[in-house]
């Protein structure tokens, strides 16, 4: 039975986060819960499937297994079913979030949280100032 | 004023009278559970509050890991204020996923919070923060409030300047005095308006609670999932 960090394409939804600091993020928070990481799974870039931790889960056994956030599940629907089905009884826990849970709706009630930012506007910091930031609520 | 017009066009405060006080006791009712889980402190706010104003910074840091475990504060204080939250951004909310708990120790050399915007650690314009204090605020041990039209000539000043929180900002510090409130009171302000807190004496610590929160529906900026969450109000 394995504690495993997975560390996934830099781009996390709104997240920009290199691999090392996925790695320090998800060592931090096994930290803070007492958690021993057993195993560091890379998955590969350009793929939010996680794929390769459902093959892994035949051999090692994974019962925990910390991500850096909820952002880093699949999209879509099949993929998110073929999860649910790999990996019904392993724990997740997502660092940034701070939230965990296992089976069918607790991963749901994350992919429908995630649905929900994903339909917030967003205001690109790059492109504004503090004056136009101020401007806005004046509106 | 109406307090939607104070804070968008007037002050960018208000101070105003927590509507459901049977949910703000028991908010503060769990705090003194959660706070004596490891050890016990005291039986009620004012005794933890003497016991706290003793302590070093290391045993107070101690001592707010058991406050980990108080998962539902943004929600309680959110389900305090139902109504002006309700009327300012609506049923469908994103709150802060962890709402604080600050600890304020008497004396000089303890830490003060250097004046700031909530904008700065890139929260939504569009956010408001309600801060309540778990006791009555008689001392200086409260937070001071820079109205929102000097406020923002200094955030004008530093942008033309190319900097955020300068010497200006920091000079803000000297001769502030802190609104003096009862328990049961709250202040809601806007993310633009600069705050902090001084050194002050007293034989207590100071404890206040703070959430963040906005309407669903407006943009967010920096802050995400790693801060917020959704929550609708009943």
């Amino acid at each position: 039975m394995s504690v495993v960090t997975v560390t996934t394409d830099l781009n996390i939804g709104p997240y920009k986060i290199p691999s090392n600091g996925q790695n320090m993020i998800m060592n931090n928070y096994a930290q803070r819960k007492n958690l021993i990481i057993e195993l560091v799974i890379p998955e590969p870039m350009m793929s939010n499937e996680l794929a390769t931790i459902q093959w892994l889960q035949r051999d090692y056994k994974i019962s925990k297994l910390i991500l850096c956030s909820i952002y880093q599940l699949p999209i879509k629907k099949k993929r998110i079913e073929e999860l649910l089905i790999n990996m019904q009884d392993v724990e997740f826990h997502f660092a940034l979030e701070g939230v965990s849970g296992k089976g069918q709706d607790f991963l749901l009630s994350c992919t429908k949280e995630v649905n929900m930012f994903k339909k917030a506007e967003i205001i690109d910091s790059t492109k504004t100032s503090w004056s136009k930031l101020y401007e806005m609520i004046k509106s | 004023m109406d307090i939607e017009k104070e804070l968008t066009v007037g002050r960018g405060y208000v101070v105003f009278p927590i509507e459901n006080t049977d949910t703000f006791n028991k908010l503060r009712n769990s705090f003194v559970e959660k706070i004596n889980i490891s050890k016990k402190i005291g039986d009620n706010i004012d005794q933890i509050r003497k016991k706290l104003a003793k302590m070093t910074k290391a045993e107070i840091n101690k001592t707010m890991v058991n406050l980990l475990s108080f998962n539902d504060l943004s929600e309680m204080i959110i389900n305090s204020c139902p109504t002006l939250v309700k009327r300012l951004c609506g049923s469908e909310l994103f709150i802060q996923r962890r709402a604080h708990t600050i600890i304020n120790v008497p004396g000089e050399g303890q830490a003060k919070q250097w004046p700031h915007y909530e904008l700065m650690s890139g929260i939504s314009p569009f956010s408001y923060v309600i801060w309540a204090p778990l006791h009555d605020l008689q001392d200086q041990g409260g937070v001071y409030y820079i109205d929102q039209k000097k406020s923002y000539e200094i955030m004008k000043k530093e942008e033309e300047d190319g900097l955020v929180n300068g010497p200006t900002v920091l000079n803000l510090m000297t001769e502030q005095k802190p609104t003096l409130m009862k328990f049961g009171e709250a202040i809601i302000f806007n993310p633009f308006v600069l705050h902090g807190n001084v050194t002050f004496k007293s034989e207590f610590a100071r404890i206040a609670c703070n959430v963040r929160f906005q309407s669903y529906y407006k943009p967010l900026l920096q802050k995400n999932t790693d801060y917020l969450k959704y929550y609708k109000l009943v």
